[in-house]
């Protein structure tokens, strides 16, 4: 008994021994689709916000659930009393989320001295939903995620609180999406949106910060990333049910010229994209029962630069980002391989440019405890290279969910960069509702 | 006597006649088959069920993808053909902990259920 109660002192103490990470969660199978469609996460998630195989076919189907054509009428209650709703185009209900996520860092070499940081990090409005089965929309809304902590202190109570203050709110991701287009398979997806470029969405996995360095690495001064939000116009469909192909064009400000990109995702065993099952047969055992390996590749071309006052970009930085990457599931074990590289024409935004070739790579791998599964052990490695040199991260990691709409992580970041190696426990408590 | 009448009264309330052949007891999420009428190969599929599916969902969903011939969650028909993707379903994820016999003795099951429901 002695032993459980140390136990369970060493992992409280561990949560709270944890490096502010700005960058809160993002949620997108919310629980807006738990309580449109009247099922648990775990349809559609590992441990949220990770998507299992039936969670990755409600996503590409443009969250109508997977199955024949007209299933959603009967789940959003055509044949109900709330035909005015199905008339309508409305959702039966207001399809809105939230997500707040609560951290406590530990960092021995923490800039302010702050050594222990608790801090309520974020809160996040999510919606999500379907008009019919014609269209599609998704949103989520930063609603307060903590701001810096700096300058001169006022001598007023409202002003002097210990709480940091909130960055600015904005939109994070605000797309509509018309589903098969003209009867086609091309679904056309318009608004602000994270490029469809990876085979997993910045919040699609277990521990969601720091991101993957492969999708989310910045070369010099550009703010540019794959995984970014931007405002763009993409195409996207599934093809045979196992091929995923997506292609769209950004609307880069201060200039008159566009991105684009473009990717392709092969599904090769496992759930399909459209969600069916593989045929197995029950009474022989076979490799391809459990195994599911996804392969994915992409492209991206833009060009950005350095805003002047009056918002014209300037000493333009021409780039490109090339990515392969690997998606492998077999039982309990999971793993992922994503590397990328790149050449940016002038991330410095000099009047004389220096051109920079980098790239950088992430491989993850999980294990999936308990039925259903609530605990999840893995191990990070990343590696970019920047202006400055390469950076290595490793990071070994536990995810716990109490609830399915409650998870603890922790997380022991090494970082091994070229101004020197920090490390940072890191606890991180999310809740959705 | 008063007593043990008013109690099969009572039980005999509770049960409900799903289909010719099935029983369904309880009420509301508590809904779940009266076994005590299956063969013993169906008894033991029961017991399967009623331990690995309770991990995830009511039993409840069951009674009424079988008595209404639609799947509750998805709105899909639930056919044989059903079954055996709701059973490779299962036996993939691994919330369920499911190993093949018991998938097989799942779908069998099922498979028993609708035939029932069907008399």
């Amino acid at each position: 008994m002695l032993l459980r109660k140390s136990r369970v002192a060493i992992v409280i103490l561990a949560g709270v021994l944890a490096a502010p990470f700005v960058k809160p969660d993002r949620a997108d199978a919310i629980p807006a689709f738990s309580r449109q469609h009247k099922t648990e996460c775990s349809t559609c998630h590992t441990v949220y916000p990770e998507l299992n195989e039936f969670g990755e076919a409600f996503l590409k189907n443009n969250y109508v659930y997977p199955g024949k054509k007209g299933a959603a009428k009967t789940a959003e209650g055509k044949d109900s009393k709330s035909e005015w709703a199905w008339l309508s185009g409305l959702p039966e209900m207001i399809p809105v989320s939230f997500t707040a996520t609560i951290d406590a860092a530990y960092d021995r070499d923490a800039f302010d001295g702050n050594e222990l940081d608790l801090s309520s990090r974020s809160l996040r409005l999510q919606a999500g939903g379907t008009f019919r089965d014609a269209a599609a929309f998704f949103a989520t809304y930063n609603l307060y995620t903590q701001g810096a902590q700096t300058g001169p202190v006022a001598n007023n109570p409202t002003v002097n609180a210990n709480t940091p203050p909130n960055n600015n709110p904005n939109i994070s991701e605000l797309f509509l999406i018309w589903r098969e287009a003209f009867g086609t398979p091309v679904n056309v997806k318009v608004g602000r949106m994270e490029p469809n470029v990876s085979l997993w969405k910045r919040s699609n996995k277990v521990i969601v910060v720091p991101p993957f360095a492969s999708t989310s690495y910045l070369v010099g001064n550009s703010p540019f990333s794959v995984d970014a939000p931007e405002d763009a116009l993409e195409i996207n469909g599934v093809l045979g049910n196992r091929l995923f192909f997506a292609g769209g064009v950004v609307d880069r400000n201060g200039q008159n010229q566009n991105d684009g990109y473009g990717r392709l995702a092969l599904k090769i065993g496992g759930t399909d994209y459209k969600g069916e099952e593989p045929e197995i047969d029950l009474d022989n055992e076979s490799v391809w029962d459990y195994l599911a390996i996804t392969l994915g590749a992409y492209g991206y071309k833009g060009r950005n630069g350095d805003f002047d006052q009056i918002g014209i970009a300037r000493n333009m930085n021409s780039f490109y980002r090339a990515g392969a990457e690997i998606d492998i599931l077999y039982k309990r074990l999971h793993l992922k391989g994503s590397g990328s590289f790149g050449r940016d024409a002038n991330p410095l935004f000099l009047a004389t440019p220096s051109a920079l070739e980098t790239h950088a790579v992430s491989a993850e791998g999980e294990y999936y405890l308990g039925a259903p599964i609530n605990l999840v052990p893995l191990f990070r490695y990343d590696f970019q290279e920047g202006v400055d040199g390469a950076t290595r991260r490793y990071i070994p990691a536990i995810a716990y969910t109490p609830l399915q709409n409650t998870k603890l992580t922790l997380e022991y970041i090494f970082t091994d960069a070229p101004t020197g190696i920090n490390r940072t426990a890191l606890a991180s408590l999310a809740f959705s509702l | 006597m008063k007593k043990v009448l008013v109690t099969m009264l009572l039980i005999a309330l509770s049960a409900t006649a799903a289909q010719a052949g099935l029983r369904v007891v309880g009420r509301g999420a508590e809904r779940q088959f009266d076994p005590s009428s299956f063969p013993p190969a169906m008894k033991a599929n029961y017991d399967v069920v009623r331990v690995k599916c309770v991990k995830c969902h009511t039993l409840e969903r069951l009674v009424v993808a079988v008595q209404t011939g639609v799947a509750p969650i998805s709105g899909q028909p639930f056919d044989r053909s059903a079954t055996k993707a709701y059973g490779i379903k299962m036996l993939r994820k691994p919330d369920s902990n499911m190993t093949k016999g018991q998938v097989k003795q799942a779908v069998d099951l099922m498979n028993y259920l609708l035939s029932e429901a069907e008399r």
